[in-house]
């Protein structure tokens, strides 16, 4: 088969992180010391070298960075002080910029200016909606006590809205979850369909036996809740840190978007009610890597976080701004604050809406589909090979 | 009339930082008071300058002489040229000032560099400023360091009829090579051709040999020099000894050989291996029980001759006048334990290169039968005859080489050897499997490439791909790489694996490179005056280097280095006179202008 060499591919890649694309000098260090590593599947020189080669069609058909969670044993170990772990890391942002058919992940990835201006907007238009459409009452500040609920002292959350009622207010924000949520899935379902079509369709070494879709399908809601790969890394530290901010980060989805009219309520939960108990977890969660992260990438002493890219940190920064202001709408809505709950509700879905519209489908978070897509392709993959290499030797034997 | 000369200088940093680190901004601004320069360029490798906006700058200043001023300035010699070309400048003047002759220990060696750029800037020639002056010179020459390089440039002065001081540090010459059991690619027998070397030296009536002995200080000027040597104590009577080894036979004291490279043990009192140059014996004051203690003694009652050990000998210093010196301080090995990964240090069976060299040596701890490192009744891993040998042995190029965690620089002679010792265990064990395992190989050289194929044909398994880890498995050893060729992972358990260890500067290098003034590398090799055309002379008149401690080389590279080295000292005592370097001053006043 035959490739066409992209010699613009490595000046390419920098804009999406590592900067040197010629250090590598294939010694095959890094495929060794890799956990990971399994024959045709090898890590991370195979990748390294497709990009220096300018292979951009091979490289869009592969899965390896997917597989990678950045353990940093490789970049520790390198001779060339290369950076295997980061390569990886910049390949899956161009990757997800591959399977983007809207070109916007590029241009979030490659451009501070217009991820900054696309926040921006986002915020203020969240910022005015509420502002025009779902203006609290003018006596929120001077009629405080009116919007507190009088046996347990909470604010009544859903009832700052003249002429709404709780339920008719949940419904609205319950609308407009399910909007966001309809346009992430509707995006990621079709990047995942393009990522099949490069990596399975397009391969042409590989015919994927039809069962192996299904009896390998299990790995997808597998690999999604526990990332057994990630935990075969020697740091445990880091599966731990993953888990707490994937589990957190799930619940606190499902709450919001699927479950909103169950989670904003009026009623004030006792400390030990399920609801609140999951959303400490789920904050105790999304804190620790938050803080865990941030200090590691000043700090700058593990290797996966001596490089930092603009979407890390800005990632980092959304984060922590949604759960920060999470926190104080719980404290405030206790606390009986009415007016101080709803700004910060208010600036919690202005920071939270674009963060979920840039990070799920275009950036990092698109990750939390495409891992779990690729295990389960390199899994179709791995059958393929199975049967050619049984074909293979039945043709000898006859 | 004569034209005016107007002066377009060019600073460049090849940021290779192998070999000096200037500050250039202080340069370019020395340079820009200088009164003939009308135009300065500043850049680095990775971001040149646009051959049109040279052409413009030589246009608009209308430039007639450009020089190129940095380390390595002739990697942009070519970009002048055809700019000297295209403008009608004559490529005469077209000028490089190379400073990686200058690198100082602390990487400031900008006073030199400022001197050289004022002598061009004047028109002066630079190659004329080294020829400036001529000292008369002293006929005796200073050898330091009495491995094969120290060995030849002695026998090659002597030989010439000259007086010769060869200093080595520990209690016999001979160095690395003795060690060895074989050379490449011819397979010489190593101590078989460097033994004969050693007795001539020993015996030379031209050569006095300072073993034990270290130089403490350095005075004079090129052509004169007064050197002190420390003569540390032997508490052996050099003149009486009769080598009978009646002494070490009682001595109750062990400590590890270093001929051996600590694989057996010998005595506190000792000769260094049976053909030691000279063959005496001598004392290791760390070791000794007497020397801790007080009491003891043995060594002195057995002793045959009267009054031949002298337990209460002090070190000594002397004092000596030469004209020359010749430095062949030669290398260390790569502390195999710093690269974690290998486990060296950890388990038993993973040796170093040079540890193996003795193991298969016919003189070595089992007698050049390859076996498994055992623990003896006191738990100490030894070698020992019979201990079992192993059915497969792995060989890891590049360990501590080619490595940005260690030393960045290829150690040039590990992919020679490392083949030989492939050569010799498929000699010694026909039926052991042996895998090489490398990154790139490096066969350059007459013979060498034929000498790969050779191995190759010999059946040994040479793989593609770097070892990435090894590990403990149930008293094998379980490698695993890559085998880049074929794009499969590769876990190869093996009974034995030898690391084949890169060179490093010795420790004391930096300290003699300051005593003698001269330069060294970023990674600690001495540096040589031109690296294409003086490779044996230094910056300083009268020091030549040789063989490994100017940078990695084989044994063959070494002797001619060496030889040279030895011509150029002959040649300045026949001349009766010696180049100095930059000025003709002495080496007090030279430590002051370069700081």
């Amino acid at each position: 088969m035959r490739y066409r060499v992209d010699a613009n591919l490595k000046t390419e890649l920098k804009k999406f992180g590592s900067k040197d694309w010629n250090e590598c000098f294939h010694c095959g260090n890094c495929t060794a010391v890799c956990p990971l590593t399994e024959n045709n599947f090898l890590f991370p020189r195979k990748s390294i070298r497709q990009a220096q080669m300018g292979l951009k069609n091979k490289l869009a058909s592969n899965l390896d960075p997917w597989l990678c969670y950045f353990c940093g044993d490789c970049s520790k170990t390198c001779p060339r002080n290369a950076n295997p772990g980061e390569i990886m890391m910049t390949l899956r942002r161009f990757m997800t910029s591959v399977y983007d058919w809207t070109g916007l992940s590029k241009k979030f990835y490659t451009s501070k200016s217009w991820e900054i201006i696309f926040i921006m907007v986002m915020f203020i238009a969240i910022v005015a909606a509420f502002g025009v459409f779902l203006a609290p009452a003018r006596d929120i500040f001077s009629n405080a006590s009116k919007y507190i609920a009088p046996e347990s002292g909470g604010v009544l959350i859903n009832s700052l809205v003249p002429g709404l009622n709780g339920h008719q207010f949940v419904k609205i924000i319950e609308i407009g979850d399910l909007t966001m949520a309809a346009i992430v899935a509707s995006l990621l379902i079709s990047n995942i369909l393009r990522m099949f079509y490069f990596t399975i369709i397009k391969d042409k070494s590989v015919s994927v036996p039809f069962y192996s879709y299904f009896t390998e399908a299990w790995q997808l809601l597998f690999n999604f809740i526990s990332q057994p790969k990630f935990s075969k890394c020697d740091n445990k530290q880091y599966w731990l840190g993953h888990f707490l901010l994937m589990s957190g980060y799930v619940i606190m989805f499902t709450v919001i978007v699927g479950l909103l009219p169950k989670f904003q309520v009026e009623e004030i939960f006792p400390w030990y009610n399920w609801q609140r108990i999951l959303g400490y977890y789920a904050t105790f969660g999304l804190l620790f890597f938050i803080v865990y992260s941030i200090i590691g990438r000043i700090k700058k002493k593990q290797i996966k976080f001596k490089f930092s890219h603009a979407s890390d940190w800005l990632f980092l920064i959304m984060l922590g701004l949604t759960t920060i202001t999470g926190i104080l709408i719980h404290f405030f809505r206790i606390g009986g604050l009415p007016a101080a709950t709803y700004i910060i509700y208010v600036l919690h879905l202005a920071v939270l809406v674009p963060m979920i519209l840039i990070e799920v489908p275009f950036s990092k978070w698109s990750h939390l589909a495409y891992r779990p897509f690729a295990v389960y392709f390199s899994k179709l993959k791995k059958a393929a090979y199975k049967k050619q290499a049984s074909l293979s030797e039945f043709s000898k034997a006859a | 009339m004569t034209e005016e000369i107007r002066f377009g200088v060019c600073i460049y940093n090849s940021e290779r930082n192998t070999v000096c680190r200037f500050n250039f901004n202080e340069l370019s601004d020395f340079v820009a008071k200088q009164s003939n320069v009308k135009c300065i360029w500043k850049f680095s490798s990775n971001k040149l300058i646009a051959i049109n906006s040279l052409l413009g700058d030589i246009k608009t200043y209308s430039l007639n002489k450009l020089v190129i001023a940095g380390d390595f300035p002739g990697e942009v010699k070519g970009l002048f040229v055809k700019a000297a070309k295209a403008s009608g400048v004559n490529l005469d003047n077209v000028i490089l000032v190379d400073f990686s002759v200058y690198a100082n220990l602390n990487g400031q060696s900008l006073s030199m560099a400022k001197k050289l750029l004022e002598k061009v800037l004047n028109g002066i020639e630079i190659e004329d400023s080294f020829s400036l002056s001529e000292n008369p010179v002293h006929p005796d020459t200073l050898v330091i360091g009495g491995g094969i390089a120290g060995i030849q440039a002695s026998l090659e002065i002597a030989n010439g009829g000259n007086k010769v001081y060869l200093l080595e540090k520990t209690g016999t010459i001979g160095g690395h090579m003795a060690m060895f059991d074989k050379t490449f690619p011819t397979l010489d027998c190593a101590a078989c051709i460097l033994t004969p070397k050693m007795v001539e030296v020993g015996q030379h009536p031209n050569i006095e040999i300072l073993t034990y002995s270290q130089l403490k200080s350095i005075s004079g000027v090129a052509g004169n020099y007064q050197a002190k040597i420390h003569k540390k104590a032997r508490r052996v009577n050099l003149s009486t000894c009769i080598g009978c080894g009646t002494c070490a036979e009682k001595c109750p004291r062990k400590a590890p050989s270093e001929f051996d490279a600590s694989t057996t043990l010998r005595k506190a009192i000792y000769i260094p291996f049976p053909q030691a140059v000279p063959n005496k014996y001598l004392i290791d004051a760390d070791h000794c029980t007497y020397v801790e203690s007080g009491k003891c003694r043995v060594c002195e009652k057995v002793c045959p001759v009267p009054d031949c050990i002298n337990l209460d000998e002090k070190d000594t210093e002397i004092e000596i006048t030469i004209g020359n010196i010749v430095v062949a301080t030669g290398f260390k090995i790569f502390d195999a334990a710093k690269a974690e990964q290998f486990g060296y240090g950890k388990l038993p069976n993973v040796l170093t290169s040079l540890e193996f060299e003795r193991l298969i040596n016919a003189a070595g701890p089992t007698g050049g039968n390859i076996t498994f490192r055992t623990q003896d009744k006191k738990d100490n891993w030894v070698f020992e005859q019979g201990a079992g040998e192993p059915e497969s042995i792995a060989i890891i190029h590049c360990v501590g080489s080619r490595d940005e965690n260690f030393n960045k620089y290829c150690s040039k002679v590990c992919c020679m050897y490392s083949l030989k010792l492939a050569h010799l265990v498929k000699e010694k064990l026909p039926k052991a499997s042996v895998f090489e395992y490398f990154i790139d190989m490096r066969a350059f050289g007459k013979g060498y490439e034929e000498f790969y194929e050779r191995i190759k044909e010999e059946g040994v398994h040479i793989i593609r791909g770097r070892t990435a880890t090894i590990k403990d498995n149930k008293g094998k050893l379980l490698l695993r790489s890559e085998d880049i060729l074929s794009e499969k992972l590769i876990e190869q358990e093996v009974d034995m694996v030898v690391l084949s260890v890169g060179l490093e500067p010795r420790e004391d290098a930096k300290k003699l490179a300051e005593m003698l003034n001269l330069n060294i590398t970023l990674d600690g090799w001495f540096t040589e005056r031109n690296y294409i055309f003086d490779p044996v002379n230094t910056n300083i008149g009268g020091i030549a280097i040789a063989g490994v401690c100017q940078g990695p080389k084989d044994i063959p590279d070494t002797v001619a280095q060496a030889s040279a080295a030895a011509a150029r000292v002959l040649q300045s005592i026949i001349n009766k006179k010696v180049k100095v370097g930059l000025k003709n001053i002495s080496h007090e006043e030279l430590k002051l202008v370069k700081d």
